[in-house]
């Protein structure tokens, strides 16, 4: 058991009148909790377990990351990886046709999900305490012998055109699509799925990508239930025992971010609104700075209502439902954008609105008492981390897959608590930038207040579904 | 004096595994009501830290009516504003400036009405009549910049997010709204310090510029959205009658609404004996009793407000309704069906999962694994409270077609799946299937503590008897294969459904 401290007290701002107390002098101690420790062992054929025991409700929860997700799909098959994925559910498993697995697994009401975004392949289980052994055996048999029944994959593969031929219907998957393949142009972080991609996959392609992924030792799964570490252990040994390593180690993705050419991509869209997102290359996971960054981007851009942007866009001006500033961090190299949802004919004073409030971050800095909020927030609401078993678990699990020290929470913890005012001033000066950037806007610009061009050159994005 | 308080407890019992036969689980509730009526449900759960507080407010937005749509959302927004505590450092000037303000939104809002008269009748002076219009604008402007000097802006939001909460949010619903927020629990007192000033002295200030705030939510959410404009237009056709008609709020509507609307709203619904509180988490039954007590006990009861007597009347014939949008095509059927409370009720929450849930359900594995005429389907009730709604509701199913199959195809595989439903009794394994999702999803949705707090504050308000959990259950796990084929022959008729389609718009003009 860990102990962990967060900080309670805080320094009051504003002296009241003495009759009730308000709730901004309130003052609590700290909090402390003990942190649950998960058990950790490796099986024999160096599958990675986690495990906690949770007694509260009858139920069993898993979750299981295994490293090859989309980034690692060839140039001309990219959305392999994602099928492959769905097709482990859908497609049959063991002795079981695709219709006896739904059928099995829907008559007790368990439910197993597949997903391949970015770096991990990713599965959840969860079943009552008195089906899982059910539930284990058919989960164990999709991971090791999973049958891809040709009909499904045909219609696993049609479907995907689908969806494609549907992906400029939202205007916030066209916004998000086109931010991350401009900036991250050229790199798998920036590529998507499209109909001659799909169109090249095979189901020989399919099989060949869960022969060479989906290994044990390349796979680390997070449990946590209504069982003893004994019978935890036993569970595992019987269904996933017998799964063999394929020999392969898939790399973390090697290849260098190429620079994005900053500019101006516009994306038209029939609509009366227009939907806003800038940025840039920022952080990988491992920056040391990525605290304090956080931090300051509390007080930017990503702390609710109590953020620049939302007091100013939002709350003051009434412009916007939605706007904020996220530091989205990945293994190799992250990005910082800002996003903005307004009318469109508050389309340039938004934006200009937002790099100002930027610029002025960036300039002058944060104050120490908008950074003590930000920071106490921060430890505070820390033990929210821990508050359900499975999402222990699963936080361990990814420390690991991401090559994290396994207390690296705790070592968050501290790192958020030494972060200083002129750590958060000195990433908003290194970091944040309103020029070297790529701006994206999906609308009308018939409609806008500004013109595109008034923000730098601009390259209109082909809204043709290829 | 000391006020009697009524402690009731009783275990909430959710047999876990019906066909193994276990003993279930029992989760004890505690309960009490104070004088004015507000009830409080109590589970203590110690194994972290933490606790969430879930409200539950009789105030929906089934509650309006012409000439205050959206008044049920731009309330519950302009409850994160604080009170008359929190968010201000001068509370008296602050209301002084807002009283001005309103006063000038008065002005503004006769003078918007006048202009058509205007236009038609001495159109010389219709230059001067909107340059008069745009200097009250730029007063209203120049009165929120003055009171901004007073206000701590978002404070509330601070006071919550700096003492570590999390999940801090609110929802609008038809007939209820929701405020919930999970904290640390050595914050329960700042949690009833906060929620009852809130609830009992609000502060509408930052009012004008919410109303946009609003505007752009609506703008995103429906305007843009293909699926929700296409249901806009689907429950605007299936209800000529009740409130459910009302998708969002209407932004005319919305344009004009003013702090005296808000707090008209507030006063008749945001009383007491409308309000059930759940807290799940590590807290104690006695520690939550005395905070009540203290900052709840002397909130005035309410007169009770005059329920919604309007009923839809029964459908005539079948009615269709298209939306033209830049999207692909989509499909949504309504058929009207049964409030919470109708005998008819728990076999149509049988019927949803028997045709929508999961891969093995019936619409799916026909339309979209079979016969693959589309790329997904959703069968869902309207409003769709997760334990029913209080009035008569729709039920839903919409699909995405696949590239090259029309709407009608799936019309018609629809519409055969559902004679089927009424034609042949559902065999035992599938009746058996659906009721053990029944029970695994109860257990489920206690997993978290806002998931319990949840069930219980809604049970609580929408059949003032948290122990409908419990009642619910047994309800639906009694439905038999006769119910179904009675229910299906009864309501999937052609003329008391309405169908909804969304025919893309051609690029660059007209067809």
């Amino acid at each position: 058991m860990k102990k962990v401290i967060l900080f309670g007290a805080f320094i009051m701002m504003l002296a009241v009148s003495a009759s009730a107390v308000n709730p901004r002098d309130m003052t609590f101690s700290e909090i402390e909790f003990d942190a649950p420790e998960p058990e950790r062992w490796v099986a024999d054929n160096g599958m990675v377990i986690f495990f906690l025991e949770d007694h509260q409700l009858p139920v069993l929860i898993a979750h299981v990351v295994i490293r090859g997700g989309e980034v690692y799909d060839p140039e001309d098959k990219v959305g392999l990886a994602s099928i492959t994925a769905s097709l482990i559910r859908s497609g049959g498993a063991g002795e079981r046709t695709p219709e006896q697995v739904d059928a099995d697994l829907d008559f007790v009401g368990a439910g197993i999900s597949s997903s391949a975004a970015d770096e991990g392949l990713t599965f959840d289980v969860r079943a009552l305490r008195k089906d899982v052994d059910q539930v284990f055996s058919i989960f164990a048999d999709m991971l090791i012998d999973p049958k891809f029944d040709s009909a499904k994959t045909a219609l696993e593969i049609s479907n995907r055109k689908d969806r494609i031929l549907r992906q400029n219907d939202d205007p916030g998957s066209i916004t998000r699509r086109v931010y991350y393949q401009t900036v991250f142009t050229g790199h798998p972080y920036g590529r998507y799925a499209t109909l001659a991609t799909t169109d090249k996959i095979s189901r020989a392609d399919i099989i060949a990508q869960h022969a060479k992924f989906y290994s044990p030792d390349n796979c680390i799964l997070a449990i946590s239930g209504d069982m003893s570490s004994d019978e935890a252990h036993a569970l595992i040994d019987k269904y996933l025992g017998a799964w063999k390593s394929s020999g392969f180690k898939p790399e973390p993705v090697p290849q260098a971010i190429p620079q994005f050419k900053p500019g101006v991509y516009y994306a038209e869209k029939e609509m009366n609104q227009a939907h806003i997102r800038f940025g840039h290359l920022c952080m990988d996971d491992k920056n040391p700075d990525r605290y304090a960054m956080e931090i300051m981007n509390f007080v930017l851009g990503s702390g609710g209502f109590s953020s620049r942007l939302t007091k100013q866009v939002r709350t003051t001006a009434g412009l916007a439902y939605g706007v904020g500033s996220y530091n989205y961090l990945r293994p190799l190299m992250g990005t910082y954008f800002g996003y903005c949802v307004t009318r469109p004919d508050a389309m340039g004073q938004a934006t200009k609105m937002m790099f100002d409030i930027i610029d002025e971050v960036k300039k002058n800095g944060i104050t120490a008492e908008e950074m003590e909020i930000a920071r106490d927030a921060t430890i505070n609401s820390f033990i929210f981390n821990y508050d359900t078993p499975a999402q222990v678990v699963i936080s361990k699990a990814y420390m690991e897959y991401n090559g994290f020290p396994l207390d690296q929470m705790e070592r968050a913890l501290v790192n958020y608590k030494a972060a200083t005012l002129e750590d958060c001033n000195r990433v908003a000066r290194e970091y944040l930038d309103t020029e070297n950037i790529v701006i994206i806007f999906t609308g009308n610009k018939e409609l806008f207040d500004m013109q595109p061009e008034e923000f730098g050159p601009v390259t209109n994005v082909s809204m043709e579904i290829k | 004096m000391k006020r009697l308080l009524i402690i009731c407890m009783m275990l909430l019992v959710v047999p876990a595994g019906l066909l193994a036969g276990s003993e279930g689980l029992q989760i004890p509730v505690q309960e009490f009501t104070l004088d004015n009526g507000m009830t409080f449900l109590v589970v203590e759960r110690h194994n972290a830290p933490v606790f969430s507080g879930y409200i539950c407010v009789g105030a929906g937005s089934a509650y309006e009516r012409i000439g205050n749509i959206g008044m049920a959302h731009l309330l519950e927004h302009m409850m994160f504003k604080g009170s008359q505590e929190v968010g201000t450092t001068d509370w008296e000037a602050e209301r002084d400036l807002m009283m001005k303000e309103d006063s000038v939104w008065a002005k503004i809002d006769d003078a918007m009405q006048e202009t058509r008269y205007i236009r038609l009748n001495q159109p010389e002076k219709l230059d001067e009549h909107l340059k008069y219009i745009e200097d009250l604008n730029s007063l209203l402007d120049s009165l929120a910049a003055a009171s901004s000097k007073y206000v701590i802006q978002n404070e509330f939001d601070r006071i919550y997010s700096r003492n570590g909460a999390a999940q801090f949010n609110a929802t609008t619903g038809y007939d209820f709204t929701y405020y919930y927020v999970s904290m640390p629990a050595n914050r329960l007192e700042l949690w009833f310090n906060m929620e009852a000033g809130r609830l009992i002295h609000p502060a509408f200030r930052e009012f004008f510029p919410e109303r946009d705030v609003v505007s752009e939510e609506r703008r995103q959410s429906v305007e843009n959205s293909p699926d929700a404009k296409l249901f806009e237009q689907l429950i605007g056709t299936a209800f000529i009658a009740h409130p459910y008609q009302i998708f969002w709020e209407w932004q005319s509507e919305e344009n004009m609404l003013t702090r005296a609307d808000a707090q008209h709203f507030f006063d008749t619904y945001y009383i007491p004996q409308r309000i059930s509180v759940a807290i799940v988490g590590d807290v104690t039954l006695d520690e939550v009793k005395e905070m009540a007590e203290k900052y709840f006990g002397a909130m005035p009861r309410g007169r009770d407000p005059e329920p919604i007597y309007t009923v839809e009347p029964p459908q005539p014939g079948e009615r269709r309704v298209q939306l033209e949008f830049d999207a692909n095509p989509m499909l949504t059927i309504a058929y009207h069906k049964t409030a919470f409370d109708d005998p008819d009720e728990p076999a149509f929450s049988v019927i949803e999962r028997l045709l929508g849930d999961g891969r093995t359900s019936r619409l799916y594995k026909s339309l979209v694994l079979e016969k693959q005429l589309c790329l997904d389907i959703g069968v869902y009730t309207f409003p769709g409270n997760m334990m029913g709604d209080l009035h008569p509701s729709v039920f839903c199913i919409d699909a995405y077609p696949k590239e090259g199959v029309t709407t009608g195809q799936i019309e018609t595989a629809v519409y055969e799946e559902l004679a089927k439903l009424a034609s042949e009794p559902v065999d035992e394994t599938e009746l058996t299937k659906i009721k053990n999702n029944i029970d695994a999803d109860f257990v489920w949705g206690t997993y978290s503590n806002m998931g319990l707090a949840q069930f219980l504050a809604r049970a609580h308000n929408l059949a003032r008897d948290w122990r409908y959990l419990s009642t619910l259950r047994e309800r639906l796990l009694a439905v038999t294969a006769d119910d179904i084929m009675n229910i299906a022959a009864e309501y999937f008729t052609k003329e008391n459904r309405t169908v909804a389609t969304l025919i893309p718009k051609a690029k660059g003009g007209e067809q």
